[in-house]
């Protein structure tokens, strides 16, 4: 087939033009981390599925992608867990409620909630892999009825960098949540769990048949969550990631976040497992 | 096809007919040694007898620098980009650089259909003009010839004295209505030969280069490559690009610009905490040309090199694309036949 063949005729549209929206809240998580309440203009909602990212900007400093925190259950405003890195980071960590930033999105493949609905919810996340994964366990707590058990697996580099500690000391105690937390070295006032995200896995109470599992976090973190994950007998088709890579657009066309033939800005950042298989490149 | 005929002489009274009706680009002479596509004022600089411009006309619809908005830092506004059509005529185009437009063009129309690049390839009437293959083409390796004239409004093939004059559309009817080009019964001659040749055809290369992934040629390339990123930038069907602010130096406004990227630099995959998911210059030797020859192939069918032979031509290093494909095959094949 000749390849104008190959795209169906539709209408151009401005793909790069942020939407201005305002920010809310700010909440600082950590020294590193913050936490911003967002509301796009006339109460527009975002419609976002969790798992999903939007394009932030500051006019003069840039954009960048950054994972929707908050879960869609909870509408009008969302929430963005930012960690300062660099320009446009150390520039968001200064805004104060009533600021403006630019908006696009939300953009990719979030987590298929579809396919983990009726199923027990297994969320493993690293760092600050939990701020897209928060959406998701949010949700599973917002419609409680509509899953089974949900299992929080989270590790962190220390207690001083551990996300959502307010939030953690509720799942901690809904008798819902199976909560496990780890830190690869702890300060001397912790008491929790010393040691990688693996090490949680292997004494999860599971019931393989219908767990389903979200896995993100940094690249190192994958292949060693995967095999602790296989050696429980999970099998591949219960698993999904959540990957990073480089991303300008958002919108398939600047072919940053590239995987081998995936563009993860549209096929992902949430992929099945088994999809991933076939890209040599992704973990 | 009814054939007519343009004289050599008479080129520049066809060029400068068509200038009164649109504006033209057209390949001219760029210093001693270059040729490229400049909008023409003078009808008499037009070069159709050329081997290849260094950048193709991918730059009309795709500026090495595009702005996306304006913004203004007091009230935080925004405005967009003013993009108009090209609305011109492309004159002396060859047969490879039509064909990586609808590579473009796909790109920019699937998924998301893009307005920036779709309003500026609008109005567009292509005049093609055949070429003789010198030692980097290998368009025909990649099934287009010196003479296809597929995509193009009005095509010339370079023939004694002159060139046969194909009208192919009605937007090529309508430039050259009112320009006396007597039809002629001389016949099409046969395109010149090509000197570079991938050994197979499309159609098996997507299995070859699936199972090239662990070659060695990757690491004996990245031997030699530097590093530099100017097979992207010449390439015509590269598209990648990067987002910039440009702040004014009263520091009131600016805009927002995309950026021809490649990824062949080693910034193109780094992300904030350091990691670099292509690292290594044979990782990104290999993803740029799998790119042309598999990814994209894979999933329309048409493989994403026209060949050209710039990356070829201007690499700094000698690093040639088509020797690097028949390593894959002839590794390919010995592997297959010692299996056997
Ligand atoms: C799908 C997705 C979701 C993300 N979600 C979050 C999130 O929820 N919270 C969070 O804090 N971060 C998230 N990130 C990472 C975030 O995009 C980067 O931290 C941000 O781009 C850094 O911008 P900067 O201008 O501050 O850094 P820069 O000054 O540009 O550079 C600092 C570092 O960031 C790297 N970098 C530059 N651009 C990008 C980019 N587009 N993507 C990744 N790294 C980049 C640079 O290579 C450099 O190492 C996410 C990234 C992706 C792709
Ligand atoms: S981020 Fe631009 S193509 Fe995916």
């Amino acid at each position: 087939m000749k390849l104008n063949e190959l795209v169906p005729q539709q209408d151009p549209v401005d793909l790069y033009l942020p939407v201005m929206s305002e920010i809310r809240d700010v909440r600082p998580l950590t020294d590193l981390e913050t936490l911003y309440t967002v509301a796009l203009p006339d109460g527009r909602d975002l419609g976002h599925q969790p798992g999903q990212f939007v394009e932030v900007s500051l006019f003069g400093v840039g954009e960048a992608p950054f994972s929707i925190s908050s879960s869609p259950t909870r509408k009008g405003v969302f929430e963005l867990g930012i960690r300062k890195v660099g320009l446009l980071t150390e520039k968001l960590a200064e805004l104060k409620p009533g600021d403006k930033v630019g908006i696009r999105g939300p953009f990719g493949h979030g987590i298929p909630v579809e396919k983990f609905r009726g199923k027990d919810v297994l969320i493993v996340a690293g760092g600050i892999g939990l701020v897209p994964m928060r959406s998701m366990i949010n949700y599973v707590l917002d419609r409680r009825d509509e899953f089974g058990r949900l299992i929080i697996c989270y590790g962190s580099r220390s207690d001083k960098e551990l996300l959502f500690t307010d939030e953690m000391e509720s799942w901690r105690r809904d008798p819902g949540v199976d909560f496990h937390v780890t830190v690869d070295r702890g300060s001397p006032e912790w008491e929790g769990n010393t040691g990688v995200i693996t090490t949680l896995i292997p004494g999860l109470e599971l019931d393989l048949g219908k767990t389903v599992c979200c896995v993100c976090g940094p690249p190192v973190m994958y292949r060693f969550v995967l095999l602790a994950l296989k050696s429980r007998g999970l099998p591949d088709k219960s698993i999904y990631m959540s990957l990073e890579r480089r991303m300008k657009c958002g919108v398939g066309k600047c072919g940053h976040c590239q995987i081998n033939h995936s563009y993860v800005c549209q096929d992902g950042p949430v992929y099945h497992y088994p999809d991933l298989k076939s890209l040599e490149e992704a973990l | 096809m009814e054939l007519k005929f343009l004289a050599s002489d008479r080129v520049e009274a066809f060029v400068s007919y068509i200038m009164q009706k649109k504006t033209v680009y057209a390949p001219q002479r760029a210093g001693k040694h270059s040729v490229a596509l400049k909008k023409v004022a003078d009808p008499g600089a037009v070069v159709l007898d050329y081997a290849r411009t260094m950048q193709s006309v991918k730059k009309f619809f795709l500026p090495p620098r595009d702005e996306l908005l304006q913004f203004n830092l007091a009230d935080q506004s925004f405005a967009p980009a003013e993009v108009k059509p090209l609305d011109a005529v492309l004159l002396g185009i060859h047969s490879y650089d039509r064909a990586a437009i609808d590579r473009l063009d796909y790109n920019f129309s699937q998924g998301h259909a893009e307005r920036n690049y779709l309003t500026r390839r609008e109005g567009v009437v292509w005049v093609g003009v055949s070429f003789e293959p010198d030692e980097f083409h290998f368009s025909g390796s990649v099934g287009i010839r010196p003479h296809d004239t597929e995509g193009f409004d009005v095509f010339l093939t370079r023939a004694r004295d002159g060139y046969l004059v194909e009208v192919l559309t009605n937007a090529g009817r309508e430039l050259t209505a009112g320009f006396d080009l007597p039809a002629t019964d001389q016949a099409k001659p046969q395109p010149g030969h090509f000197h570079q040749h991938i050994f197979l055809p499309q159609a098996k290369l997507n299995e070859v280069m699936g199972a090239s992934y662990n070659n060695p040629v990757w690491e004996e390339t990245a031997e030699k490559c530097v590093g530099c990123g100017s097979c992207n930038i010449v390439c015509p069907t590269c598209y990648c690009f990067n987002v910039e602010e440009n702040v004014d130096i009263k520091v009131s406004g600016g805009t927002r610009e995309r950026i021809w990227d490649g990824c062949m630099l080693r910034e193109f995959t780094e992300v904030a905490g350091g990691e670099v998911f292509r690292g290594g210059l044979a990782e990104r030797q290999r993803h740029r040309v799998m790119r042309k020859f598999k990814y994209l192939s894979d999933k329309t069918g048409h493989p994403w090199c026209v060949g050209c032979g710039r990356c070829t031509a201007y690499c700094t290093a000698g690093i040639s694309i088509v020797s690097i494909v028949n390593r894959c095959i002839s590794d390919y094949e010995k592997h297959a036949a010692t299996a056997v």
